[in-house]
């Protein structure tokens, strides 16, 4: 009876329940209003437009975790994808996993240099990266020179995004490489002494640093793997939309940030899980996916999106409140 | 006691001249200078005339800056500023060509800017759990999706009564009058932040604000406040971006909030909070103006400006901590 109660307690006070909850009624009043909502179609284009956010959340779970902040990762997604798609429009390299891996490639090498100036030159995350954010870009500008690469100009790569041979003839190839980085992400910080120690920075650096872990190391491989995943997400995007501009992607860390907060990761660091952020950017995804699905209209969608993300922060503050308040009862009894 | 450098609220004694021009303060008129100085042998162009002339476009930002160090200071970020005045000068504009006269135009523009800060602080200061960053995120695409409402499907509006607003661009002989607008509101920031209790409960607040608050601070009301402020800014910005511009469109505004944090920070304000002096920030936004105007006159890219004003960024915030990370170095190995 005990342990049944100390369950149901675990499951009511659990924020991603909550948030599985809001998504699951959110898709129900959608499907009612637009019976096209909840096809293998929608949804799989759903997923794949959204790719970028979902994967670079990832990342951004991570650098939160840790109390950090990384606002260059637009910047890096941009310069990996405008110079990924360079390269495809002079016919340097026609392969599309080389492709692939050299917008990954980019992707690490912008995320060591932040990762670097952040733990090595001790400048507050936010600052440090929104200085490589004005630097990214602007390299991605000089590098296209003003032009973009078209859907013309980019061959056979932007038939990776159109086909599925990596997820056996079913799922999307870019909704495949978003499914394994989740579960490598879910396996890595759950049951690995590398995840745990996420954990332990972010909860407290001084505990951690004197219990032998490097600090520095796990913030300098946090920023790294932000890089990597921003390089993935950039050379997808271009798949995806078939076309790289060296502006594309811009203001996308934004949205990153808030898929992260919406499944409950906390930005003073410590807390949070892939699962509460595979339901945040999933929230972000179905608004996208919805809002033009039930009649809004198209220049009324930010507003409604800045509304809902304000309303479900506001939403978890209050749970949160009720929760502690019914807590405290609990140990007055 | 605050020592009178100010930086922080500290105890440490004062030590004559070495200090000022060791402080950052000092560093960054050196760093005007030179930087004035590099833009002059680049081009012949660049005199006080011409650069007078370019200045309006990059003023308004200026405007920004000023409540953005209060809010820096108080360790919160505003990422709503650019949205703000996105929202006020499209209003604006939309109200100058419904025929309003020009005087309420005005009133509109900051009354709607106010409006937005006040609910920025009404939010954050109702629920302290949420972290501003996130909380201004969200209003910043709401203010910006109202914007695009008002705006309609065209996206964008111009001026039709455009002179009555081409009189507030105006010159006094070489001087926009809006520079002058600049100085003067700019020494009002310094003076509350420096002499008068407001300020220094500014500081007392972004040093620890749970401390302050056992203080007798209501930590909560000073919070409203600046962010309120910071929206009134936002508003005047709109109306002299207005008065250069002619219109406003959906993008308005972009980036600004980043633009004016970078100067607040690099002119020795803390996002951690706490630190900073309004006479850096002011020093360092000026510099990154005199910058761009000059690189812009021979004909550098816009985007390499970019390039060069995160690199100096990262080195302004980065060279302090190795110097003191290698006279720490030094210290322990002279203790050997």
């Amino acid at each position: 009876m005990k342990e049944k109660n100390g369950f149901l307690k675990k499951l009511s006070g659990s924020r991603e329940l909550g948030l599985a909850a809001i998504l699951i009624v959110l898709c129900i009043g959608i499907q009612i209003k637009s019976p096209s909502f909840l096809t293998p179609t929608s949804i799989s284009d759903m997923l794949k437009n959204n790719a970028v956010t979902m994967i670079m959340a990832l990342g951004m779970f991570e650098v939160l975790l840790i109390g950090g902040m990384d606002i260059s990762i637009a910047s890096t997604a941009g310069l990996a994808g405008m110079s990924v798609g360079l390269l495809l429009k002079y016919g340097i390299i026609s392969n599309t996993f080389l492709g692939i891996l050299l917008g990954i490639l980019i992707g690490i090498v912008c995320g060591v240099c932040v990762g670097l100036v952040i733990s090595k030159g001790k400048v507050l995350p936010i600052i440090a990266s929104m200085g490589f954010m004005y630097i990214f870009r602007g390299f991605a500008y000089v590098l296209s020179g003003g032009q973009w690469a078209s859907a013309a100009d980019l061959g056979t790569f932007k038939d990776f995004a159109l086909t599925s041979y990596l997820g056996f003839g079913v799922i999307n190839n870019v909704i495949m490489i978003v499914i394994v980085c989740y579960i490598i992400f879910f396996v890595v910080t759950k049951w690995t002494v590398a995840g745990r120690k996420v954990y332990a920075v972010g909860s407290n650096v001084e505990a951690a640093s004197v219990s032998g872990i490097n600090s520095d190391r796990v913030k300098l491989v946090v920023y790294t793997v932000m890089g990597m995943l921003s390089g993935l997400a950039g050379v997808l995007s271009v798949s995806v939309y078939g076309s790289a501009q060296p502006n594309m992607l811009y203001g996308q860390e934004m949205d990153v940030i808030a898929a992260c907060v919406i499944g409950g990761v906390s930005m003073n660091g410590g807390r949070g899980s892939v699962v509460g952020v595979f339901l945040g950017a999933l929230t972000m995804a179905v608004i996208n996916k919805a809002l033009p699905l039930v009649g809004i209209d198209s220049i009324a969608q930010n507003t409604v999106q800045g509304v809902i993300i304000l309303a479900v922060i506001v939403l978890n503050v209050l749970t949160q409140r009720a929760t502690d308040r019914k807590n405290l009862k609990g140990r007055e009894m | 006691m605050a020592g009178k450098s100010g930086r922080t609220i500290s105890a440490a004694p004062e030590k004559a001249w070495k200090t000022t021009i060791f402080s950052w303060e000092g560093i960054m008129v050196c760093i005007f200078l030179a930087v004035n100085i590099l833009c002059m042998c680049l081009s012949p162009n660049y005199q006080l005339k011409n650069v007078l002339r370019e200045m309006p476009k990059y003023l308004a930002e200026i405007f920004l800056m000023f409540p953005m160090v209060y809010i820096l200071i108080l360790g919160d970020i505003d990422l709503t500023v650019g949205a703000t005045v996105c929202l006020a000068a499209s209003l604006g504009c939309l109200a100058s060509n419904a025929g309003l006269p020009m005087i309420l135009v005005l009133v509109l523009m900051l009354v709607v800017g106010t409006v937005c800060g006040f609910v920025n602080g009404l939010v954050l200061t109702k629920f302290t759990e949420l972290p501003p960053m996130i909380v201004t995120l969200a209003t910043q695409i709401i203010f910006r999706g109202i914007a695009e409402i008002a705006l309609g499907s065209g996206g964008s509006v111009s001026l039709a009564d455009y002179k009555s607003f081409k009189v507030l661009a105006g010159k006094v002989g070489i001087v926009p009058y809006i520079f002058f607008l600049v100085i003067i509101i700019g020494i009002i920031f310094a003076v509350v932040l420096a002499k008068t209790t407001f300020g220094r409960k500014l500081y007392a607040i972004g040093s620890n604000s749970v401390a302050a608050e056992y203080a007798g601070i209501h930590v909560q009301k000073i919070r409203l406040i600046v962010f309120t402020i910071t929206g009134l800014m936002a508003g005047l910005g709109a109306i002299f971006l207005t008065s250069v511009l002619y219109g406003a469109n959906t993008t308005t505004g972009q980036g600004f909030e980043l633009d004016v944090i970078a100067m607040a920070v690099f002119g020795g304000v803390s996002t951690a909070g706490g630190k900073g002096k309004m006479a850096g920030a002011m020093i360092s936004a000026f510099t990154i103006v005199c910058l761009r105007i000059g690189l812009g006159l021979v004909n550098v890219n816009a985007q390499v400006i970019l390039i060069i004003l995160g690199v100096l960024l990262i080195l302004a915030v980065m060279l302090p901590n190795i110097v003191t990370m290698v006279k720490n170095q030094k210290k322990t190995a002279a203790r050997r």
